[in-house]
């Protein structure tokens, strides 16, 4: 161990439980069990949005859903990179990263990849990119704090701050996710829950035109549970909008007076 | 010209055109100050005001909130006017170096990342970075840090986010960095027989008795404390913005401690050159900064203690 | 890139809408599948599957590794894919890397199920040799040596006939009492081979939106003209195990469980398909 001493030496983070694991939140065939928050099954978190977070930046957004918060700021559009080709449309640019105290284990993945281009995914169907040709949007989050539903989280603030910005878009995004444990379906879960998930479903939708923009599943699921989790999501979904919605509308009356 | 920039003077706000009533004369201000950035401010400066209806000497309005992230063990969000910055410190043990068995270690990192500012496009890191990161060695006496000698020690890795880019970053990011050590709470840990140390909770009876039951609060050698101020001609501005520092280039960074002893003095080049009697005045304003900031710690952590 | 004159954009709509593409198929039609198994002799296992104008080539590597503290019991599975800047002219340079990411993450979603290891394709708790010390590391690469239109689709297929071309060796555990600390020692048997249970492993159906109809297995003109596609992969228990979906423009919940259903139905074609198209592969490598 004491070999290890250099320019750069090994670090680790003091757990309370060495030896013993922790044990499971649930088991295996128990219906029965609470989650680590003490909400229902399909209770999502108390969500918070705040615009105009970030003064420098065109629009910019705060959310808070329990433990897990982000910040997104949106600007442009701005001229496109000299390198890209010429376009008719607009171009959109997503970046997401995590700060390096948002995880429990220090440093985890500051840059995101396969989040930015699910960001991405999630958002180009519902802006008007023809309403601004030649040009870029770039759309930059931060997770400053990991609780659990990062990437629906992420999605939800980014489409409030582009909204802020005053970018065009078909309609608000919601997005969000549930986790399939054992038998049951949560919504909405904590990074506890997702630690343990057999499955999860997550869903980016546009509640006013009833339209899904992008959807992920992964583990098994059967066609009933897909339904299930489905139903359970867009209807999180619209009320998630309203939430989204009256911020804005907020926002929009406190700058009128 | 005069009349139509006092008349903004008063009004907050500007951007919004329906704000106000006469839109035509503010349209011209704002392509004034867009086009003759430097005029505009230098006119402002005869006045001995600036843009935002501060006095040349003053800085901006600051607030302070302290453990604002739960996941670390001590953190701190700055704001001054709407520069934003929030620090946090995660602790982690490490064996020390053979040379000095009882030092613990601090790594400070200060980050842009790209939603701070339109400046900074991500993958690209931010030019101010570097310059922020050395300035904080010497505050903490590393032999607080030391947990078992030669065996274990504290390392500090305290990250310094910028979420909003407005000017003097610097001061900012000490004052976060200050705050977000005096919050630190440093978990009661042991060390167990495989010589590694666990935290100690009040459930777990634990595999050994605490090591640093009384070192909970790390000490603070001094507390230095920043002022940026731009010289510009024979004015000194105090806590510049960004739109000032971009156009007005030569900054001079003063930093004290509480009692008054200089700490560190940077005029990184620039087109103005500094008579002694200018820093002097510098020093004057970071030693009544101080004053304030100081004032402003103590009402916060009151604030904390009454709650 | 494709470029489409608008003649022929119309022809490919139009064929669709009345369920006769322009190569003749059904809307829901596969192109024929040819399979090769073994093509790489130093991986473990290979196949190149190829599927009209796509080739595309997978490889299994296993190598002995630590299983990682949070899952003791399990072996590690990556998969990464990349494209040959021969496949297309805008694969060269890094024009390739966000293709062959997006690539990667669908089908590490669709093959190696959720976080607690439940539903994916690959057993991960059949790589362990002892538990919290040593275990199979599984690297599966993925190579697009030509791109004529559902990449995924292939690829899952090419890794499936990979995995049941590979074979394990079989490992001694030496009986070590020396510390708990130290890793036990091992014997790696250069002749006798553990086979891969593939039973398990899902195919990829990705059905792609064009016009008000979607198609399988689209070509690379027909992929031109989607606004959108949802990739699903079932396995043969016929449940679903991970959807991806592509292309920006939404869709309405209800014709996603529709895809959904259809998917099913056309993964059992697909499925058949494909097993007997290996084991005829496994066949003739045997003979040659």
């Amino acid at each position: 161990m004491a070999g290890k001493a250099g320019a750069t030496p090994t670090t680790y983070t003091p757990s309370p439980k060495t030896q013993r694991k922790k044990p499971p939140i649930f088991k295996n065939d128990d219906v029965d069990w609470v989650r680590p928050d003490g909400r229902g099954f399909h209770q999502c978190r108390p969500a918070f949005f705040r615009t105009g977070a970030v003064n420098a930046a065109a629009g910019s957004a705060y959310a808070e859903f329990g433990n897990t918060k982000v910040i997104v700021s949106v600007f442009g559009p701005r001229e496109s990179k000299k390198a890209m080709m010429y376009s008719d449309i607009g171009r959109l640019n997503c970046n997401v990263s995590y700060t390096t105290f948002a995880t429990p284990i220090r440093g985890q993945g500051s840059d995101n990849k396969e989040f930015s281009s699910m960001l991405h995914k999630a958002l180009e169907g519902a802006i008007m990119l023809e309403t601004f040709p030649k040009t870029t949007v770039d759309v930059f989050a931060l997770v400053l704090e990991s609780g659990g539903s990062d990437l629906p989280v992420v999605i939800s603030c980014a489409s409030v701050a582009l909204a802020d910005a005053g970018i065009m878009m078909y309609d608000l995004v919601a997005s969000v996710s549930v986790s399939c444990l054992g038998k049951n379906i949560v919504i909405d879960p904590v990074l506890e829950e997702e630690s343990y998930q057999d499955g999860s479903l997550m869903i980016t939708c546009m509640p006013s035109r009833y339209e899904v923009t992008q959807l992920t599943i992964t583990g098994e699921w059967s066609t009933p549970k897909i339904n299930e989790g489905m139903q359970l999501c867009l209807d999180a979904c619209s009320k998630l909008a309203n939430i989204m919605r009256s911020c804005l509308k907020e926002a929009a009356s406190a700058s009128d007076e | 010209m005069v009349s139509q920039l006092q008349a903004q003077d008063g009004v907050e706000g500007i951007g919004y055109p329906n704000s106000s009533g006469d839109l035509s004369s503010e349209m011209e201000v704002d392509a004034f100050r867009r086009l003759f950035p430097l005029r505009f401010f230098e006119r402002h400066l005869s006045e001995s005001i600036r843009p935002d209806g501060r006095p040349l000497g003053r800085a901006r309005d600051t607030t302070l909130a302290l453990g604002a992230v739960a996941s670390a063990n001590g953190s701190a969000l700055v704001k001054i006017g709407l520069t934003t910055m929030l620090a946090a410190i995660k602790m982690e043990v490490m064996t020390p170096l053979k040379e000095s068995p009882d030092e613990g270690c601090i790594a400070v990192e200060f980050h842009m990342p790209p939603i701070c500012s339109p400046l900074v496009r991500p993958g690209r890191p931010a030019e101010v970075a570097p310059v922020v990161s050395k300035q904080f060695s010497g505050m903490i006496d590393l032999k607080d840090l030391s947990l078992v000698s030669g065996k274990a020690a504290w390392m500090a890795y305290l990250d310094i986010y910028c979420l909003d880019a407005d000017g003097s970053l610097f001061d900012a990011a000490l004052l976060s960095a200050v705050a977000a050590f005096s919050h630190l709470q440093i978990p009661v840990v042991s060390m167990n027989d495989e010589g590694r140390v666990i935290v100690v909770s009040e459930e777990n009876d634990g595999g050994g008795d605490a090591v640093n039951k009384e070192k909970r609060k790390l000490r603070l050698c001094r507390t230095p404390i920043s002022l940026t101020c731009i010289l510009h001609k024979n004015y000194i501005l105090a806590d510049p913005t960004a739109e000032e520092e971009s156009i007005m280039e030569t900054l001079v960074t003063v930093v004290l401690d509480s009692s008054d002893q200089l700490v560190s003095l940077y005029k990184p080049g620039g087109p103005a050159l500094a008579h002694t009697s200018s820093v002097q005045d510098c020093i004057a304003l970071t030693r009544q900064r101080v004053k304030e900031v100081q004032t402003i710690f103590d009402e916060t952590i009151s604030g904390m203690e009454v709650d | 890139m494709v470029g489409l004159s608008l003649g022929e954009k119309h022809f490919i709509q139009g064929g669709i809408a009345q369920d006769l593409r322009s190569d003749g198929r059904k809307r829901l039609t596969y192109r024929p599948i040819y399979v090769e198994t073994g093509v790489i002799p130093q991986a473990n296992g290979s196949a190149r599957v190829r599927m009209g104008g796509t080739n595309v080539i997978a490889t299994v590597k296993a190598e002995l590794g630590r299983p990682s503290q949070l899952q003791p019991d399990k072996g590690k599975v990556s998969i990464h894919i990349d494209c040959s800047s021969t496949a297309e002219p805008v694969f060269e340079g890094r024009g390739h890397e966000e293709l062959s990411t997006e690539l990667s993450v669908s089908l590490q979603r669709s093959l190696l199920g959720g976080k607690s290891g439940s539903g994916a394709g690959i057993d991960l708790s059949s790589l362990v040799v002892v538990e919290g010390k040593i275990c199979w590391d599984l690297y599966i690469d993925g190579l697009v040596v030509c791109s004529d239109g559902n990449l995924l689709d292939a690829l899952g297929a090419a890794i499936k006939a990979a995995l049941s071309n590979t074979g394990i060796p079989r490992v001694q555990v030496a009986s070590s009492a020396s510390g708990d600390e130290d890793q036990p020692e091992v014997d790696i048997s250069d002749e006798e081979f553990l086979q891969f249970d593939t039973s398990g492993v899902p195919v990829i159906v990705t059905l792609t939106k064009v016009g008000k109809h979607y198609i399988a297995d689209a070509t690379a003109e027909e992929e031109s003209q989607m606004s959108s596609a949802v990739s699903i992969s079932v396995n043969r228990k016929g449940h679903i195990c991970g959807l991806t979906k592509r292309g920006g423009a939404g869709l309405d919940p209800s014709i996603i469980l529709d895809m959904i259903s259809v998917a099913k139905h056309v993964s059992e074609k697909l499925m058949n398909k494909l097993d007997s198209e290996i084991a005829a592969a496994e066949a003739s490598e045997d003979e040659s």
